[in-house]
């Protein structure tokens, strides 16, 4: 209901804004002339087109507009899937699927296979002349085998007669499928569909990715007709073309192997006769009949075919434009979503669980996504304060008397103040797995810019800085971040502060390239002017090179802050217990593919959440970018 | 006008394109399997006995863990995948993927799937409660996460204050040795031989056994190879169970096996010695029949890792077949 809606408004937006821009272009009076940045400016309804053809194509490749559209499209498609599951089988013997017939396919194979397997022991010096013979008068007895499963005269009337009566079978369902009173179900198998019915969720509901149990009489066609084709198809697949004529070579064939192997030890003889041996097994396997015995159950599964298609009606309209890239298939009496509506959670769904799991009480394994806890100041300042101030005040630790108890003294109130082992009021801190990540990142960015800006400025400007430094940058900035992370975890551990010195290598590098390359860019103009008005050395690089360099610092920091959330992830992908990246690699392992998207979209907010502040910074502090 | 119009044409060739081809039939058989993990048909596989007796190419990639073979097996990489745990074949069904189980493949005690304690932490089986609230490494999904949450059954810890830390087995073996986890569930010979320089096992292997924790690994065979190619997956059982056979009368060639198992010749004597491979008729009496032990496992499993997208199935034996054991 809601997604349909959602589906109009935004197909209505999209041609609203479109109608809106070109109209605005008309009307507008603007003597910008190409290549002027003022004609960027504004454009909020291409915004709106742009999330409006995101959103539109999610809906559709997730199967979202189908589902609001057509909510029972997905049981009936599942009835379909099970008759298409049930003649798959059968279907792979004739040039339905493949462009072959199976026999044929088999029969070429297995020809190149022995005439291979003779030439092999051919140019075998290993091998004994006498052997050799013995193998290829098996091999070439074997091939000389096949006719007798190919020739019409040998088909037995018994495996005939058993062809026969599943062609008729299947015409019979063919005559029938159409009609309106098929099918004709007995009282308990109408009782058991009823029953499982009054069980059976919608589409989509937590726990039932396609409802299987057939809801309308059409479905209930293709559900009927599937068992009846399932049954076809085990009792083609029981049945071997094994006449007395093929029986007689084979067991020749079979007595003279195990003549063969009869008290051969292991070695390179007994290799070869096994190999022979499966070969011919292979052969005994396959369904090989005549060319021709098999071409009415071939016609009678074409026609079926037919009519089961004309039967689907709308649905396979609906199939083709609404399942777009793929479709409902059956493995047994169950259905799943192949294709995008797999991988691809449906907006609904993925929104519904989003909100679900944004409910601190229920989070992801039991820690929130983003929620607060209260927690005592002295939890902080003890972690703040460095626990050796206690030890350098004057005086000894307390130690207990007598009596049985301790006396603190003025060390020991220090102790309890640098540990924070005190009383203290509480304040809410932040908690969960957004911010988590968020705090990861924005520790390591931090720290990347506190230590990487000044160091680049310093490079920029001093030859020994920029030698001794250069090959040390140079040389760990091209290595990929991930490839460090085996490395930083073993030495820092697998918590925080690995992660968030690795999220420091990334961003400290791009800081001192963007930094250097900011103060090296400085008009020389501007500082020569600062010169002759009589600026000390620390006041043209506060006054003059450092603003001149802020540009490039702001793009460092967008382009550190992307590589920071592309390198946590990973991170936390190796090791990690919370955090967005530990989410989405334990929803992989559990197929959760809506929290997965979830994971996805959380991440892409936030990276889009930094970057606004961030452009938000650069308008603040530097407006006067690219006018200068 | 027009590029726009082009570029979007091209995308949906992209789209439609992806699907075709994960809907095409290749002639080969890509199989899936472990490295560290050495199994009897490591010896075929490696004498390409596989490939002749099926006749077309066999392809072996390996994987560091169950789920990841399901992922291949779903997106059309992955035909037959040989050994993969029960959890994650568990998983995969729970979440309806079109899978199913033909054999087993390994029956193994916790000798080769194991939960170590570090012996720094001091924690044994008897203050194992002093777990709750330390960190733990855990591959989350595969055969160590149930054998992490068994464990803790047996030994009195509640596994829900656990902090389990997601890691592949090798990167949890070097956390304990790190002294970053107080204990680290593993499967794997290296990995567990290089925990155990830093700790020692929760449970012994007897105690686990005693304790009916063991592990099971099975064949499964993505729906559509089952229905395409049946012969083949009758085959490849078959071979798979003939090597058994040769190894169970002491007739395997061990140093290809290591060799393909990337192990060393005496770990995986080790490592073999604590498997179990089970002939056909023990597998149909014993495990898949009704009431067997391989459905109990899968019963107790699948509600084990059940969520509430992915709830357990009423019944597992819709996706177990013996049909094509030999």
């Amino acid at each position: 209901m809601i997604t349909g809606f959602i589906t109009f408004f935004t197909i209505f937006a999209v041609v609203g804004a479109i109608l809106y821009g070109r109209r605005l272009v008309k009307t507008e009076k603007s003597d910008a002339v190409f290549g002027n940045p003022e004609r960027a400016k504004g454009g909020i309804h291409w915004v709106v087109v742009g999330s409006s053809f995101l959103l539109l194509s999610w809906l559709y490749y997730s199967w979202d507009i189908a589902k609001s559209f057509y909510p029972k499209s997905a049981n009936e498609l599942c009835q379909v899937a099970k008759v298409n599951e049930s003649l798959l089988s059968l279907k792979y013997l004739f040039p339905i699927v493949e462009r072959q017939h199976k026999s044929t396919a088999i029969i070429k194979r297995e020809n190149t296979n022995i005439e291979n397997k003779i030439i092999l022991i051919k140019n075998d010096s290993n091998l004994k002349s006498q052997d050799k013979e013995i193998f290829i008068d098996i091999l070439s007895s074997t091939k000389l085998m096949i006719p007798s499963l190919t020739d019409e005269r040998y088909l037995e009337d018994e495996t005939q007669n058993i062809i026969n009566q599943l062609t008729a079978r299947l015409n019979k369902l063919t005559e029938n499928f159409p009609k309106d009173t098929y099918p004709k179900l007995n009282e308990e198998e109408k009782y058991e569909i009823n029953e499982g019915l009054k069980k059976q969720l919608g589409w989509g509901a937590t726990g039932m990715e396609v409802p299987p149990i057939p809801e309308s009489t059409r479905g209930l066609k293709f559900h009927a007709a599937a068992a009846e084709l399932n049954s076809i198809s085990d009792e083609f697949f029981e049945m071997r073309n094994h006449n007395p004529e093929y029986l007689r070579k084979s067991e020749l064939i079979f007595s003279e192997i195990k003549e063969y192997m009869d008290g051969l030890d292991d070695g390179l003889e007994l290799d070869y006769i096994k190999d022979i041996k499966k070969l011919v097994r292979r052969i005994e396997y396959a369904s090989i009949f005549p060319p021709k015995t098999l071409d009415e159950l071939e016609r009678a599964i074409r026609s079926f075919d037919k009519v089961q298609k004309k039967e689907q009606g709308n649905l396979k309209t609906i199939d083709i434009f609404l399942f777009p890239a793929g479709t409902i298939v059956a493995s047994g009496p169950q259905c799943s979503e192949a294709g995008p509506g797999r991988w691809l959670p449906k907006p609904s769904d993925t929104f519904r669980i989003f909100g679900e799991m944004l409910k601190p009480s229920v989070g992801y394994k039991m820690i929130p996504m983003l929620w607060y806890e209260m927690m005592g100041v002295n939890r902080i300042v003890g972690f703040i304060l460095p626990d050796w101030i206690a030890d350098i005040m004057p005086g000894k630790y307390p130690v207990h008397n007598q009596s049985g108890t301790v006396d603190p003294n003025f060390k020991s109130k220090i102790l309890d103040i640098v540990t924070g082992e005190f009383e203290a009021f509480k304040i809410p801190v932040p908690t969960g797995h957004i911010w988590d990540s968020f705090l990861r990142v924005f520790l390591g960015l931090m720290l990347g810019i506190i230590l990487g800006v000044p160091l680049g400025l310093f490079m920029g400007l001093n030859r020994f800085a920029k030698g001794f430094f250069d090959p040390l940058v140079e040389l760990y900035r091209p290595v990929p971040p991930l490839a460090w992370a085996p490395l930083v975890i073993t030495v820092f551990g697998i918590d925080n502060v690995g992660k968030v010195f690795l999220l420091f290598m990334v961003s400290f590098s791009i800081m001192i390239i963007s930094a250097r390359a900011g103060a090296s860019g400085t008009q020389l103009s501007k500082i020569h002017a600062a010169h002759s008005l009589g600026a000390s050395r620390w006041q043209i690089i506060r006054e003059v090179i450092f603003p001149n360099s802020l540009p490039e610092i702001l793009t460092g920091i967008r382009v550190a802050v992307g590589m920071c959330w592309g390198t946590l992830v990973a991170a936390e992908f190796l090791a990690g217990t919370t955090g967005i990246g530990f989410v989405e690699n334990v929803a992989r392992k559990y197929m959760q593919y809506e929290v997965i998207w979830i994971t996805i979209f959380v991440m892409g907010m936030l990276g889009l959440i930094f970057d606004l502040t961030i452009r938000k910074i650069i308008d603040k502090t530097i407006p006067w970018r690219g006018k200068g | 006008m027009k590029k726009t119009i082009s570029l979007f044409l091209g995308s949906l060739f992209a789209f439609i394109l992806s699907a075709t081809v994960a809907y095409s039939a290749a002639n080969e058989v890509r199989v899936a399997f472990f490295l560290e993990w050495a199994t009897p048909n490591q010896e075929a596989k490696v004498k390409k006995v596989f490939d002749d007796a099926l006749g077309v190419p066999v392809k072996w990639t390996n994987f560091a863990t169950g789920g990841e073979m399901t992922e291949a097996m779903l997106s059309g990489d992955i035909d037959i995948s040989y050994s993969q745990g029960l959890t994650p074949f568990v998983n995969a069904v729970n979440a309806k993927a079109p899978i199913k189980l033909v054999d087993i493949a390994v029956t193994y005690g916790m000798g080769n799937t194991t939960c170590i304690v570090s012996n720094a932490s001091g924690i044994t089986k008897a203050n194992a409660a002093q777990l709750e609230g330390k960190k733990v490494a855990v591959p989350v999904g595969t055969m160590a996460d149930y054998v992490f949450k068994e464990t803790m059954k047996v030994v009195g810890a509640d596994a829900g204050k656990v902090s389990v830390v997601d890691m592949n087995p090798e990167d949890g073996s070097a956390a304990l040795q790190n002294g970053d986890v107080a204990m680290a569930c593993l499967f794997g010979g290296k990995s567990i031989e290089n925990a155990l320089k830093a700790g020692t096992r929760m449970l012994s292997v007897k105690e686990a056994t005693d304790a009916g924790i063991s592990g099971i690994d099975i064949t499964s065979v993505t729906n559509k190879f089952l229905k395409e190619n049946p012969g083949m997956v009758q085959t490849f059982v078959e071979i798979t169970h003939e090597y058994n056979a040769k190894f169970r009368a002491g007739k395997s060639n061990m140093n290809i096996i290591a060799k393909d198992a990337a192990m060393d010749l005496a770990g995986t004597k080790k490592q073999m010695g604590g498997f179990g491979f089970p002939d056909a008729a023990t597998i149909k009496s014993k495990y898949m029949n009704k009431g067997g032990i391989l459905m109990k496992y899968l019963d107790v499993m699948g509600n084990m890792f059940a969520t509430a997208e992915n709830p357990a199935l009423r019944n597992y034996s819709k996706v177990v077949t013996t049909k094509y054991l030999p």
